[in-house]
């Protein structure tokens, strides 16, 4: 395995590089070439993109094919939705097939829903930081010694990798439907599987005596299993047609609607419903050639241990927490973002360790053609009652500005 | 916006009333019924939930899609029904909380009825199962007693299709005709931080030395020429991004001796 490169001097701002090289990997033709994916810079695994550039690099370039994207949703389902929305547009616009599954909105629902991606993306989308402004020495903006620097960002909060993977997409306009008829998709709906789940004989007990699986669950995991066996996927076809992905997009999974009562009771009677669904789950993926997402509603789950193995059997997760509708949309610290981001784990896919973007304070903001990701930087604060304990926190860091620790400021500096 | 949600009657709707034992949500709910509803239906399922007389008219199991449909296609001239349910509390004691929601959900994409309104009693039921409800909801309109002895508040938060989130509080208070009057509008609870007023404390002031400048000492400062001070169309020239390769511009300064002829001219190798 090559070493990655790294190129000194490419970024401003990162202070680690390692995801800012340009180094491509030369692939002896052994490995399979699929559109759409590569092998990732740092531990050679065939990486997707998830739709969002950002979202890319903050989980250390994409995500790698078998494994599993969990997203907590945010209170009003709208950001994760979102995410789901990208991620199966990326799987469109690559050529890949596409597998959806919701309790609550019909899969062609969601496919038609998709946004339109921008597709003259030889030429990166112009940052907003540098804006040209002609010069003009009477502005206040203007510097007058250090003028050079006047049109660079003052901070540096966007990430991004040098080298381009992924697509832009325009969220105020849905896809073609000439270029959604295109894809392959499968979907499932479980509103029009529950009929016949109902009359088939429920599943006997398990030896252990606990109660098993609600039947939509095991109706799900089947009909993956039946169409990533039918469509080869695994290896079962012979080698006439060329190999593609499969993007498995899960909606909600773990609400009331998939008729678990995880969110609804504190001690939940089928309480390995869900992280036996995902032990299955992710077992069809690492034995095919698939990637998948899941969002599920952690903000009504009441019971945190239990959002723990959740956590725990997912290969990538990513807490989204948005401000809308709470009391900390008027907070003037974050009136340029949409909500908070929260990576809580990332896989160790055959290294020992990964290497990440070290900040963990992360906001993201939808904006019509891209959704960032940048760091959530707080202005110097130069009130004379702030004490100057650094520690992490940004609530901490928010109250720090406006109460006083320990004794009133010094009126008085004595020298 | 309390009356706006309890009078839209936009296809698909989901609104929750929520109350708690401090305040009772039924006025609230028996005034839209009065105002807004015009030809009323009543399925009492309350005396024989279970049906254990064996002529009820309604009992809980029947509480799916399909027994609603056929109990809709069975009055006459149904069109545009909304589906108003007292107390989904007792129903929620019978069924389970998963169940519960899908029929919900089936009730409101099934399109038997326009819309779905429901009251919940929050203090009967653990927070998973409120707050699985409230996932549902397009509207969720909390009431509680108001504060200052006016009447009630209400708290509305209404979700749009297009993803769009409002938020309002209100105070209200239900009059003898259960017509539902709004005092004032709270305006939007923003947790404003409360700055402190503390003057900015000037560091240059008190000091044993001086930091400030008179007039006259800032102006010199400001007529002083600074080195590398270009004319105003080389530094635009200089802003714009350029090509990218790099250009060595030479402006002589007034020190700088630039003869043009070659001074090596003379030397005969």
């Amino acid at each position: 395995m090559a070493a990655p490169s790294k190129s000194v001097g490419k970024s401003t701002g990162d202070r680690l590089s390692c995801n800012t090289t340009s180094f491509q990997k030369k692939s002896r033709s052994k490995l399979v070439s699929i559109p759409g994916t590569r092998p990732s810079v740092q531990n050679g695994q065939l990486i997707v993109s998830t739709g969002v550039t950002s979202l890319d690099y903050v989980i250390g370039g994409g995500l790698a094919v078998g494994t599993l994207l969990l997203i907590e949703e945010d209170r009003y389902d709208s950001y994760s939705r979102m995410l789901l929305k990208y991620f199966l547009a990326e799987g469109v616009v690559c050529g890949h097939e596409l597998y959806v599954a919701s309790a609550q909105d019909h899969p062609s629902d969601i496919i038609q829903e998709l946004p339109s991606p921008i597709l003259d993306d030889i030429a990166s989308p112009k940052p907003v930081e540098s804006q040209t402004k002609p010069c003009d020495p009477e502005g206040p903006d203007t510097m007058s010694i250090a003028w050079r620097y006047q049109n660079l960002p003052k901070v540096q909060t966007a990430l991004a990798s040098s080298s381009r993977f992924g697509h832009y997409y325009d969220v105020s306009k849905t896809m073609d439907p000439e270029i959604c008829q295109a894809a392959r998709c499968h979907g499932f709906y479980l509103p029009e599987h529950s009929a016949t789940v109902s009359s088939s004989p429920a599943p006997p007990p398990t030896a252990t005596g606990q109660s098993p699986m609600p039947e939509a669950y095991v109706a799900l995991l089947k009909n993956l299993q039946e169409v990533i066996h039918r469509e080869g996927f695994d290896g079962s076809l012979p080698q006439t047609k060329s190999r593609n992905v499969l993007r498995i997009g899960l909606h909600s999974l773990g609400s009331a609607l998939w008729g678990d009562d995880l969110c609804c009771r504190d001690n939940p009677s089928h309480g390995h419903a869900l992280t036996t669904l995902l032990y299955g789950l992710r077992a069809l993926l690492r034995s095919s050639l698939s990637v998948a997402l899941v969002t599920v509603p952690s903000h009504l789950i009441q019971n945190k241990a239990l959002m723990g193995r959740i956590t725990r059997l997912c290969d990538t997760a990513v807490a989204l927490e948005s401000f809308r509708g709470s009391e900390r949309e008027t907070n003037p610290l974050y009136k340029d973002y949409h909500g908070l981001l929260n990576v809580c784990q990332v896989p160790h896919l055959n290294c020992l360790v990964c290497d990440l973007p070290d900040n963990k304070d992360l906001a993201f903001k939808l904006k019509r053609k891209q959704f960032t990701i940048e760091r959530l930087h707080l202005p110097p604060d130069l009130s004379e009652t702030v004490s100057r304990v650094s520690h992490g926190g940004l609530a901490g860091a928010a109250m720090l500005g406006s109460s006083g620790c320990g004794s009133a400021g010094n009126k008085h500096l004595d020298f | 916006m309390l009356l706006e949600v309890l009078q839209g009657t936009e296809a698909g709707g989901f609104i929750l009333l929520q109350d708690t034992v401090s305040y009772s949500g039924r006025h609230l709910l028996k005034s839209y019924i009065s105002t807004a509803l015009k030809r009323l239906h009543f399925h009492n399922a309350y005396s024989d939930p279970l049906g254990w007389t064996g002529n009820s008219a309604f009992t809980v199991h029947q509480f799916t899609l399909e027994d609603v449909s056929t109990l809709i296609k069975q009055t006459p001239q149904a069109k545009a029904v909304t589906l108003v349910i007292d107390s989904l509390s007792w129903i929620l004691r019978h069924h389970d909380p998963a169940a519960v929601c899908q029929r919900l959900q089936a009730l409101k994409k099934g399109g038997a009825v326009r819309t779905v309104i429901v009251l919940v009693h929050t203090d009967m039921h653990q927070r998973g199962t409120v707050g699985s409800i409230r996932h549902l909801a397009t509207s969720v309109v909390t009431v509680a007693p108001g504060t200052r002895g006016l009447g009630a508040v209400a708290k509305t938060t209404r979700r749009t299709k297009s993803g769009k989130l409002m938020q309002d509080e209100e105070t209200f208070s239900i009059n003898e005709d259960l017509s539902v009057t709004i005092h004032s509008k709270l305006s939007h609870p923003g947790h404003t931080h409360v700055n402190t007023d503390e003057t900015e404390v000037d560091p240059t002031a008190n000091l044993t030395f001086n930091l400030r400048l008179s007039d006259t000492e800032r102006q010199a400062k400001e007529k002083l020429a600074l080195p590398f001070v270009f004319s105003k169309e080389k530094k635009s020239a200089l802003l714009q991004p350029g090509p990218g390769s790099g250009r060595i511009l030479y402006e002589p300064d007034a020190n700088d001796d630039y003869d043009q002829e070659d001074p090596d001219d003379d030397l005969d190798i």
